[in-house]
């Protein structure tokens, strides 16, 4: 109970410290607050594609194709636009393709020889393939409905299979129920470089101070243990996560951001405090190895971007090549982000057991590891 | 005193004390060439989802559509195996779905039917199963075409406006050399200014005869020739690691020289703002995070929208961008003509001098 106490009143105490230090604060928040942002322009970026129609065929096939490519908002950003208007939107970039349905397109159509023209800026492959998929398919469904969105998921995978010229249909089953869109899905993992960035640099920096200003040695001359010492300070960093993550989760949850079922709430909790753990205790590793107060906060930086990043942050661990999927699994992140994706956005917790196990044995390890040195290294100060 | 020997004698002495700061100089350079690596981590997953194929037919025509779906724009990369195979596989969260060709499937299509193919799509990632859903029917229109049924009234005619298209890595990887230069450049000009307030040495400054403008042109000297050391490695990870060679090699060395230039100018700025050497990288480098995307790094900003490459213009990251992807693989991605990008980096660049210095004179 004593020592419960003590450790208290350190951690208070080197809560206060890091919250004066305005600078380290700051260090801690921006890079998770730009990766934030980063990943909000980018969802701008992989959606839809601006796209110039010229509808110049008068017919009933030519109408029905423009109005399917105008329909198909997932795709396209479409603007309808005369020949040349379209051509100068190509040349400005204020479009990254112009679909032209000629005026013989109907007659054409007839003899089975009709042409929709694609005039494409394939200035990189994302792009163009994205526009050439949104095309084709668009091209499809005009003789074949069920090659539309609707259909590949509500057609032939329903029993409902129509007949159609290309004589192949799409029977699609999702493996998952799920509607979470692109910015949701990729800013929530943000949370867990929030909970790296300021539970490691919190720890590292208040880590370091010590050696910096020889602060340690005090502490060790007080009459708590050098176990509860060494606690204290991690409990520290463990609040200072919470301080910078509580509002972020509430102002998340008010906002709808936030929203997994309510049975899901304590394991999110837990899994978030497991990561806490174990990046404090990464921290107090940093601290103790590095002990200088730049090089800490570069330190924790490169290891906040390479777990982030390699953890799946930015993408989707599950689709990277073998070899790097191996490399990902090695990294406790990506079942951190598995496991909030899991818990936010899923109906059930599957695979969330696994994620929460190997994240609180790094978090015992960590902070294990990172208490050992830290108290070792005091004492030998001492 | 003489300008140049006190410009020298500056640069000297600011080199030497980054000597002394070796470890913070290397990470400042790890973090943003590894920035490089991660940021391709996600055009790794622009194209070629990895998905399971189940041929349970192995019919000719069956061999055709799997060919068509290998020559879906860059959509598939095709596993065959079993369909327990893929059922585990795709369970378990190593592929993006599969595609069961069922058994009697060409027998079907030569009498006329239509034989629903069996997808499963682990559809965890909205981006990835909008891709796979939008290639299958541009798949399935290859097949048609291929096998050249009757009844099918139209088709696509591409024209492109290159002759190649670019990979999405490569692209990637220009663009994050324009972040590398700010966040380099930025930090240690950033710096080797903060320093002097830390080390309360800026009243030494001031009351020595020298110039601020020529000890602060030493200071950037040095800082910016370290900076250009550590991009230099970057681009050597770009043309050696990725494979991609310079169109325009010297204006490659030009753009990345004024983007030097222009972000140790900066990084003084801030490094003068801040007086604190600890804040300095992870500041840049969440400054940099935005900055990085709203400069054309995925795709060219006006793709989109106004407003965002309205917003774009004000940040020389832009213009880099604009500058670097024609330099390496000669794509206009700004509207603008490339050269009046080069113009405004080296305006930029000029202004941001000024900027600097008097940053530099305000009281401390």
């Amino acid at each position: 109970m004593r020592a419960a106490r003590a450790a208290w009143a350190i951690a208070r105490m080197e809560l206060s410290v890091w919250l004066r230090s305005r600078w380290a604060v700051l260090a801690a928040v921006v890079p998770p607050l730009g990766m934030a942002a980063l990943v909000g322009v980018l969802t701008i970026s992989v959606g839809q594609q601006p796209v110039a129609l010229v509808v110049q065929g008068d017919g009933q096939l030519a109408l029905r194709l423009g109005h399917l490519i105008q329909a198909d908002r997932e795709a396209y950003l479409v603007s309808v636009m005369d020949r040349r208007d379209a051509e100068a939107a190509l040349r400005e970039q204020r479009v990254a393709a112009v679909v032209v349905i000629p005026a013989d397109f109907d007659q054409r159509a007839a003899t089975g020889q009709a042409q929709v023209v694609l005039e494409l800026n394939n200035v990189d492959i994302d792009v163009s393939d994205d526009i050439r998929r949104s095309v084709a398919r668009s091209v499809a469904e005009m003789d074949a409905p069920q090659l539309g969105l609707a259909g590949e998921l509500n057609g032939p995978s329903q029993g409902l299979l129509l007949p159609n010229p290309y004589r192949v249909a799409v029977a699609e089953r999702d493996l998952r129920e799920t509607n979470v869109d692109f910015l949701r899905y990729q800013v929530v993992p943000v949370l867990i470089l929030v909970v790296i960035s300021v539970a490691t640099l919190s720890a590292a920096a208040l880590t370091a101070r010590d050696f910096e200003r020889g602060t340690g040695r005090l502490l060790l001359m007080a009459p708590a243990r050098r176990g509860t010492v060494v606690a204290g300070k991690l409990l520290a960093s463990v609040l200072a996560t919470a301080v910078v993550l509580v509002p972020l989760v509430g102002v998340g949850a008010a906002a709808g951001v936030l929203a997994p079922p309510a049975a899901h709430w304590p394991a999110l909790a837990v899994l978030l405090a497991a990561v806490t753990v174990a990046a404090a205790g990464v921290g107090q590793l940093i601290g103790v190895a590095v002990r200088g107060g730049r090089a800490v906060t570069m330190v924790g930086l490169n290891a906040g971007i390479v777990l982030f990043f390699l953890g799946g942050g930015f993408t989707t661990v599950a689709f990277l090549p073998g070899w790097l999927q191996a490399l990902a699994a090695l990294v406790p992140t990506s079942y951190a982000i598995a496991g909030v994706r899991q818990a936010l956005f899923y109906p059930d917790l599957q695979g969330f057991g696994l994620d929460v196990g190997v994240l609180l044995a790094c978090a015992l390890v960590s902070a294990g590891l990172g208490a050992f040195a830290l108290g070792r290294t005091l004492g030998h100060r001492r | 005193m003489n300008v140049v020997r006190l410009i020298r004698a500056t640069a000297r002495l600011e080199l030497e004390l980054l000597a002394r700061d070796r470890l913070f100089v290397a990470l400042t350079v790890l973090a943003a060439v590894s920035f490089i690596a991660m940021v391709s981590l996600f055009g790794l997953t622009g194209s070629r989802a990895p998905m399971a194929l189940v041929d349970e037919d192995h019919s000719p025509d069956a061999q055709r559509f799997v060919r068509a779906l290998e020559q879906a724009h860059h959509s598939f990369a095709l596993r065959p195996m079993s369909a327990a195979e893929a059922s585990a596989q795709v369970g378990s969260g190593r592929l993006v779905g599969s595609i069961t060709i069922p058994a009697g499937f060409g027998e079907r299509v030569r009498r006329g039917d239509t034989v629903p193919v069996e997808v499963v799509i682990d559809n965890v990632d909205v981006d990835l199963t909008n891709d796979v859903q939008r290639a299958l029917p541009a798949a399935i229109v290859l097949f048609g075409r291929d096998a050249g049924l009757p009844g099918l009234r139209a088709q696509v005619s591409e024209r492109d406006v290159y002759v190649n298209d670019t990979g999405y890595v490569p692209y990637l990887a220009v663009s994050a050399l324009a972040l590398d230069a700010f966040v380099i450049a930025g930090a240690l000009g950033a710096i080797a200014v903060a320093r002097e307030w830390e080390g309360r040495t800026l009243k030494l400054l001031r009351v020595s005869p020298a110039r601020p403008g020529a000890l602060l042109a030493g200071k950037l000297l040095a800082a910016g020739a370290v900076a250009a050391a550590a991009l230099l490695a970057a681009v050597l990870a770009v043309v050696l690691g990725y494979g991609v060679r310079p169109v325009a090699p010297v204006a490659v060395a030009g753009t990345l020289l004024a983007c030097v230039v222009v972000f140790a100018c900066v990084g003084a700025w801030l490094g003068a703002v801040l007086r604190r050497t600890a804040p300095v990288v992870p500041l840049m480098f969440g400054l940099a995070m935005p900055l990085y995307l709203d400069s054309g790094a995925l795709e060219p900003t006006r793709f989109d929208g106004d407003v965002i490459w309205v917003i774009a213009h004000a940040t020389p990251l832009y213009y880099a961008v604009g500058v670097l992807e024609w330099a390496f693989h000669g794509l206009q991605v700004t509207p603008e003509p490339v050269l009046l990008d080069l113009a405004i980096l080296v305006a930029f660049a000029a202004a941001s001098v000024p900027l600097a210095a008097a940053a530099l004179r305000e009281d401390g």
